[in-house]
């Protein structure tokens, strides 16, 4: 079951506004208790002493009769106020009832509780002992007093606190979800902006200003994973389009050509031109076609199977070997530098694919007379292979782009010269591609009109 | 030599049997994998071209079937690149096997590498015309004038010449000559051919290394010259 947060935030308030009243309340109710409690202890406090001044002085029967009248008078009809005189002396005595009406125990507020029949209430009592004089003996005088109306003031005072607390929980209740409902509208907001991205609209991103600090930071995670969506989506996009493009120019040619030729008569030699070029374009297709499905092998996952130790410069050397002749036209030279002797765990057939790709790219990249350098060097588990070459400066941005199929970083194509342009914008993707079957990687700097693009390998234990 | 083709793509079946009876070979060509199952079985082939994917029964059965009781060189066709399949196909007993698109020229070095297997040595010296070339000493001449020619190059035209009168393409001369295993989108072997050729026959007469547009190079006499 899904949990709603205005539900929960509402719950929590509730609780919480509950708990807080009913600490209030109970405190409020306490102080009360011990007010009123107070307040009785004074009232009887008053009673004894306005006795005791008359029962000290009262040394015998006579005298003790006063005492006796003006108890009497001081005991209202409804028995609010009672008295009680005990003593050894029955003569010295008053109030009727048990014998023993102090209770034994007193309450906290020091207060005695004493309950006749009749009533609802218990009375609260106080005793005091007045010493003998003359016949008379020492007495004690016990005050009770009705704690009706204390207990009234309580119980409705309790009342109230409750019923106070409880429509105060649920005012909180109703203010805790309108709360929670403008708390949570941000919330709401975002999501409503984010359901409106689709496809089409994966430019937009989430307005970040107007939203709190916590929904911000989500807010940024979101738009940074829409960037990342959005890359790769127009990575996508751009890349079928380049593969229509690729494959369409040369079907062009083909039905363009085929056309032509057929539309007239012609001679032999004339037929056979046609052939030769349209076999031509079908090679390019072939190739791009060869290419994309080795590409599409590495992004499946397909890894190099049939690895084995090998020196790397020994297999630079042999690349280098095969563009020899070319090297030697255009007057540059390739020098390999660094760790010579570092051995690497690959397929060899792989390696020299992706090397010479990399040199073909160098060698195409810089003028007649410059000088490529390929770099090894030797990590803890990898072996970098990076090859150097004068080059016009790259932005930043293009670089780790290069390695993208049909990436070129001059947006104008020229395939129309293919003495110029022998690749077809897949030969640092295939680079990028056989790193990965190594689980290696690869890198492109440009610095002071240098070039590097280079890849790794796992290194031969 | 005497080849069997099971492929059931009549347009394929059809240009491999145009082109290898062309080449003087005697092609019969079936159409799924009963027939083919049983021609293999009924004829003794020098070597048989079997397509993975055909009606009836598959290219991996049939060549089990074969290899129950023959031993012909078998080359396999598939359309999916997949390295099981490779495993698979040699594992059955497959010679070797051919990605679709393959070219026509590959096919024929291919067949022509298959059925050469286990032939007498080869010869020590290869004429052609009057171009003379020793495998021994790696030397070249053309009449009486010796062609100085670096490493490479000689493995080139030595390459060239064990296979004259055919028709090498660019990837398979990258193999032969450089064991690049791959087509490489570069244009090594068109100049390799360029200095080759300003060696060894742009000087003499008759002209022997021509190119064959889009297809690649072959050496060999011709009479006329195709134009370029």
């Amino acid at each position: 079951m899904r949990r709603s947060i205005t539900l929960r935030l509402v719950a929590m308030f509730s609780a919480a506004a509950l708990i807080i009243f009913s600490l209030i309340g109970a405190a409020l109710y306490g102080v009360l208790k011990r007010e009123l409690a107070s307040h009785q202890r004074e009232e009887l406090n008053t009673l004894v002493q306005d006795m005791q001044y008359m029962i000290q002085r009262a040394g015998d029967v006579q005298r003790w009769s006063h005492v006796q009248t003006k108890l009497e008078t001081l005991t209202p009809a409804d028995g609010s106020i009672r008295f009680w005189v005990r003593s050894e002396d029955p003569r010295f005595q008053y109030g009727e009832g048990p014998a023993d009406v102090e209770p034994a125990e007193r309450g906290p507020d020091g207060l005695g509780r004493l309950a006749l029949p009749g009533r609802k209430y218990p009375l609260s009592t106080t005793a005091k002992t007045i010493a003998g004089f003359q016949e008379r003996p020492a007495i004690r005088l016990i005050v009770g007093i009705d704690a009706a109306p204390y207990m009234h003031t309580l119980n409705a005072f309790a009342g109230a606190l409750v019923g106070l607390s409880l429509l105060g929980a649920l005012l909180v209740m109703v203010l805790g979800y309108w709360i929670a409902q403008v708390g949570l509208r941000p919330l709401k907001q975002l999501s409503g902006e984010a359901q409106a991205i689709g496809p089409k609209t994966l430019s937009q991103r989430l307005k970040n200003a107007p939203l709190p600090d916590e929904l911000s930071e989500l807010a940024l995670a979101f738009n940074g994973m829409l960037e990342r969506l959005e890359g790769a989506y127009n990575q996508l996009e751009a890349f079928n389009a380049d593969v229509a493009h690729e494959l369409r120019t040369p079907l062009a040619n083909l039905i363009g050509e085929t056309q032509v030729a057929l539309s007239r008569q012609r001679t032999a030699p004339q037929f056979m031109e046609v052939l030769q070029s349209n076999l031509e374009e079908l090679e390019r297709l072939r190739s791009i076609i060869n290419d994309m499905l080795f590409l599409a092998r590495a992004d499946q996952g397909e890894s190099a199977t049939s690895l084995a130790s090998a020196c790397v410069t020994e297999e630079i050397s042999k690349t280098i070997e095969f563009f020899e002749f070319v090297l030697d036209e255009s007057g540059m030279n390739v020098e390999v530098e660094g760790d010579v002797r570092a051995r690497a765990f690959i397929e060899t057939a792989l390696f020299r694919r992706a090397m010479t790709n990399l040199l073909q790219n160098a060698i195409q990249h810089s003028g007649a007379g410059s000088r490529i350098r390929v770099q090894v060097s030797e990590q803890p588990t990898l072996i970098q292979v990076a090859v150097s070459n004068p080059g016009a400066p790259i932005e930043e941005a293009h670089l780790p782009r290069l390695f993208d199929r049909f990436y070129r970083v001059d947006a104008a194509r020229n395939d129309s010269d293919p003495s110029q342009h022998h690749g077809h914008g897949l030969g640092l993707a295939i680079v990028k591609a056989i790193a990965k079957m190594h689980g290696g990687s690869v890198f492109a700097r440009s610095q002071g009109g240098v070039t590097t693009i280079g890849f790794s390998v796992p290194a031969a234990a | 030599m005497k080849i069997l083709i099971v492929e059931d793509e009549q347009k394929t079946a059809d240009y491999l049997c145009k082109g290898l009876t062309e080449q003087g070979c005697t092609v019969d060509a079936v159409h799924n994998g009963i027939d083919g199952q049983h021609l293999a079985l009924e004829h003794d082939y020098d070597v048989i071209v079997l397509d993975v994917m055909l009606p009836g029964m598959d290219g991996f059965s049939v060549l089990k079937s074969i290899r129950t009781l023959k031993q012909t060189p078998v080359i396999m066709l598939t359309a999916r690149d997949r390295v099981e399949d490779r495993i698979k196909g040699l594992h059955d007993g497959a010679d070797d096997y051919l990605v679709k698109p393959f070219s026509f020229l590959e096919l024929l070095a291919r067949l022509q590498a298959l059925t050469r297997r286990g032939r007498a040595m080869e010869p020590t010296q290869l004429r052609i015309s009057n171009l003379l070339i020793d495998l021994i000493s790696r030397k070249a001449f053309r009449g009486a004038t010796r062609i100085d020619l670096t490493a490479k190059e000689f493995s080139l035209l030595a390459v060239l010449a064990r296979r004259q009168g055919d028709i090498l393409s660019k990837t398979a001369i990258a193999e032969l000559v450089w064991d690049m295993n791959f087509d490489s989108n570069t244009n090594v072997v068109e100049v390799a051919i360029k200095r080759l050729r300003a060696k060894i026959d742009a000087p003499f007469s008759p002209k022997l290394l021509h190119t064959i547009r889009g297809m690649g190079y072959v050496l060999e006499p011709r009479s006329e010259e195709v134009p370029e």
